[in-house]
């Protein structure tokens, strides 16, 4: 069967509302869950299938939405971060509403990396700033920061697209930049992002920050037409965020705000990538954002499966969990080394693409991602050593972990470390887009 | 002779591969769920050290009879432009060879020991599988040819040695004194990959034999002098510096002494102690391109040995004490190298290691040992060596007592003018960070202790 002759795109667009819209007739939640989960198993494979034929029908072109290669291989990614989360989340707390908002989550990923017109682009990011506001008005918690952060997003950002094409780039690119940059969380603009996860269900605040929807925006509408100094001047911000952010993680008592902090820093390294507009720094950040996005899902994935059974921890104290749970333990520590490119993980090979990239822009650029990679790490370690070591309490329960987290954590184990033997192909054609996103023409010597 | 290279390649990739296969045997019992028994984890880790150290010895014996002085084994290429690749890469030369040589024979003790001395420990699966996380990055950073490969051991090694410091976990100071330690490590991590980052600058690439040529260790080509050099030689000297606690990293050393008998002796009386040690000796050319970094190495080896002498002297415990005693002598093994005697450093090394792996292994039974002693004859035996301390003024030697006691006050120096003052400012800017979150909600945040411990929603 020619694979390339199916209409695997639009599939893939409408397979989430079809989900979607079973799910709101279902009532039963664990039947919610398992119709969600099949629908996601379908998509996931719809997207391997996309992501497998791009270099067979050399991408998939609708009007406005299209299969390229920055988008092909996002797709299984996207899906793959959604599967996570519907897993993680235990069953006594899956609701209808729950499934349909990761459904329609998934749609809004996959038609944010596939959209090519950027208007439609701008109104997709727009309402996917929706979903966490419903699900914060729901649960009557406060919603002024998060609605204020993204109202100003959505105005900077139309206004920005307007500017650019009645000629005044360089307000209007300003403006795009300044509006990724707050839903990008880059300091100072990136106050709601510790408050969501604080206000938020887990789920809902990671499904909305672990795209990096922002990167795709970054990727669609900044480049290569932005103006240099701006540019630059983002790329400096986004160090700056990726230095506080680590320096925030490490300090942080409340689990979920460290793990707030810990996605700025890591990924504002994404989005600095994309700002400094060199080849080698591009190519590092498309890989970054599989990576980042996969990893800290992951480690969201540990954490929430232990909130769910000890509720929401602190870190000033050693709570000695790691007998009760030590698969949960042991996937904490791995997945949080693979957010700050340990050795043998995913993050590995992007973090040093990444360094080794920084020296075009100097020394102290590598000093300071350096730096943000040591806090970060730190950060990680304290959190580990907080939430499973020390006495352990004595429970009457058992909370072993369950067969769906097995299941997870044996696909996270999976991405982790198979993913760390990123072939050498996928890099070099990362590096052929990002080329011809500069439209930089590729030197003779390269690949 | 044709032959020899393939066979070499084949031999080199036996010593990589089987502390993988250790680790992966455990990542796939853990996978499927399986608690493997205490003799099954026994017989793996025998049978993965001595395939590695049969391949090694073979190696080494091939590479004599061949006369080949090097050879080199790439497993990965990431080259994405000539001036922009990284690589996974080995070598085996001398100082390959006989480091991981060493590492293989002492953790094929260690292994043997610690089945018999951690038998029915709560922590015995987690104590082999940090092992064998252990063996794959020494394993790595020993026959690395790239400064990536050797990043990636490093780390591996790092990571391994301060989960095995909060080994005891329940208890707490050892997680929190493996915390301190990973401190350390991180900090001085980022001087290793600055280095990395700037060989990639001054050489177009990651690998060893671009910075010092093709000439086998400890030859090497004659290399252009330029300040380049020498900040990549200080940002390896510091790399060095906090793997092998030199001063002033030194504050670690008996903090690492936490975790179980036979993770302190491989750890911190033979193998990470040395890794610093191994990692000047590697880059030792780069040293020889600058007077003044090599006599920067030989004054931090001679402060590092003095230091370690005199903190050793007031050391209650045989840990501390033997820590120490290991901390002089690696003092003066990176002296050796400032002062360019390598195969001198080499065997002061190897022979170091050995016998402090002895020590530390026999600390426990000499104890009881000695306990039976006092009780046979009545009384301790008496020491009657003078000490040359007390030749020295009254005042001078409480100072020194003082110093000794409060390691050089090389702790509270960083508490004092490092943690205090970071954790201070990141608190005060997240204080301020929820004020005003808390002024646009209108509400007030609730530190997470006093929430609700089983909330509606997760």
């Amino acid at each position: 069967m020619n694979v390339a002759a199916l209409p695997l795109l639009e599939l893939a667009l409408l397979l989430p509302w079809v989900g979607a819209a079973t799910v709101a007739f279902v009532r039963n939640p664990p039947a919610a869950a398992r119709f969600s989960l099949a629908f996601l198993i379908l998509l996931l494979t719809a997207a391997g299938a996309i992501a497998l034929s791009l270099g067979a029908t050399g991408g998939i072109r609708n009007r406005t939405f299209a299969i390229d290669e920055v988008s092909a291989p996002m797709l299984p990614v996207l899906v793959l971060l959604h599967l996570l989360t519907l897993l993680g989340t235990s069953k006594a707390r899956v609701t209808p509403a729950l499934c349909i908002r990761i459904l329609l989550s998934v749609f809004v990923g996959l038609a944010v990396v596939t959209c090519q017109d950027p208007w439609l682009l701008i109104a997709i990011l727009a309402l996917a700033t929706l979903l966490p506001f419903w699900e914060l008005r729901s649960l009557g918690k406060p919603f002024r920061v998060f609605a204020l952060y993204m109202s100003a997003f959505v105005v900077f950002l139309g206004i920005g697209q307007f500017l650019v094409g009645t000629g005044n780039p360089a307000l209007g690119f300003g403006l795009i930049i300044l509006a990724l940059g707050i839903r990008g969380g880059i300091v100072p603009l990136h106050g709601w992002v510790p408050r969501l996860f604080q206000n938020a269900t887990y789920g809902s605040a990671m499904l909305f920050v672990l795209p990096l929807m922002e990167v795709a925006g970054a990727i669609r509408l900044l480049l290569p037409g932005a103006p240099a100094a701006s540019l630059n001047a983002a790329s400096i911000a986004c160090l700056v965020t990726a230095i506080y952010g680590g320096g925030m993680a490490i300090v942080q008592n409340d689990v979920r705000r460290f793990y707030a902090n810990l996605c700025l820093s890591q990924t504002s390294l994404v989005l600095y990538g994309v700002m400094t507009h060199t080849v080698n720094g591009l190519t590092a950040a498309l890989c970054l954002w599989v990576s980042a996005s996969l990893s800290l899902a992951a480690l969201a994935f540990s954490i929430r499966a232990i909130e769910a059974r000890f509720g929401r921890l602190s870190l000033d104290r050693h709570h000695g969990h790691y007998e009760q749970v030590p698969g949960l333990a042991v996937s904490f520590l791995f997945t949080g080394l693979a957010c700050v490119g340990f050795p043998g993980t995913v993050g590995f090979l992007p973090m040093e693409l990444l360094f080794a990239g920084s020296i075009d822009h100097g020394l102290w650029v590598s000093f300071t991602l350096a730096i943000a990679a040591m806090l970060n790490g730190i950060a990680i370690l304290r959190a580990y050593f907080a939430l499973f070591t020390g006495r352990r309490p004595s429970m009457s329960v058992s909370l072993p972990i369950t067969r769906i987290e097995r299941v997870g954590v044996v696909i996270i184990a999976l991405i982790v470390f198979a993913g760390a033997w990123l072939p050498p192909s996928i890099v070099a054609s990362r590096h052929r887009v990002a080329e011809s996103l500069l439209g930089v023409t590729p030197s003779p010597g390269d690949h | 002779m044709t032959a020899a290279p393939t066979l070499l390649t084949a031999l080199g990739l036996a010593i990589v591969a089987a502390p993988l296969f250790l680790l992966g045997s455990f990542f796939a019992a853990f996978l499927v769920d399986r608690r493997l028994s205490e003799p099954t984890t026994g017989r793996l880790v025998q049978a993965s050290v001595v395939t590695g150290l049969l391949a090694a010895l073979a190696a080494a014996v091939v590479m004599v009879r061949a006369g080949i002085a090097q050879h080199t084994i790439v497993l990965g290429d990431w080259t994405i432009t000539p001036s922009y690749h990284l690589k996974l890469a080995f070598v085996l030369d001398l100082l390959s060879l006989a480091y991981v040589i060493l590492a293989l024979l002492l953790c094929g003790i260690i292994g043997a020991f610690s089945t018999r001395y951690l038998h029915r420990e709560r922590g015995y699966s987690r104590f082999f599988v940090l092992f064998a996380v252990f063996l794959v990055g020494m394993v790595t950073a020993s026959l690395s040819d790239t400064v990536e490969t050797l990043f990636a051991g490093w780390e591996m090694v790092g990571l391994s040695s301060v989960l095995l410091i909060a080994f005891f976990q329940e208890r707490p100071s050892p997680p929190r004194n493996g915390l301190r330690v990973w401190i350390v490590y991180r900090l001085c991590d980022v001087s290793l990959l600055l280095a990395a980052i700037l060989m990639h600058e001054v050489n177009g690439g990651g690998d060893f034999d671009h910075l010092v040529g093709q000439s086998a260790w400890p030859a090497h080509d004659p290399l252009p002098v330029s300040p380049h050099f020498t900040l990549l030689g200080v940002l390896f000297v510091i790399a060095a510096a906090g793997k092998s606690a030199l001063v002033p990293f030194s504050g670690w050393l008996p903090r690492a002494m936490e975790g179980p008998t036979p993770s302190s002796a491989v750890f911190y009386g033979a193998l990470s102690v040395h890794l610093g040690a191994f990692l000047l000796l590697r880059i030792s050319p780069v040293l020889d391109s600058s007077v003044w970094l090599s006599a920067f190495v030989v004054v931090i080896g001679l402060i590092t040995s003095a230091f370690a002498y005199v903190a050793g002297r007031v050391q209650t415990d045989i840990k501390s004490a033997l820590a120490f005693a290991s901390l002089t002598q690696v003092g003066l093994i990176i002296a050796e190298i400032g002062l360019g005697f390598r195969y001198l450093a080499l065997l002061h090394l190897l022979g170091h290691a050995c016998l402090r792996t002895l020590q530390f292994l026999r600390a426990p039974s000499l104890l009881h040992d000695h306990h039976q002693l006092e009780n046979a004859i009545g009384s301790r035996p008496r020491d009657e060596a003078v000490l040359w301390e007390q030749r020295l003024p009254l005042p001078v030697q409480r100072s020194l007592y003082r110093l000794a006691l409060e390691r050089g006050y090389l702790d509270s120096m960083l508490d004092r003018y490092f943690a205090r003052p970071f954790v201070a400012f990141f608190r005060a800017l997240d204080r301020q960070e929820e004020r005003l979150a808390d002024a646009i909600d209108g509400s007030r945040t609730v530190p997470v202790e006093s929430r609700d411990v089983h909330p509606s929603r997760p």
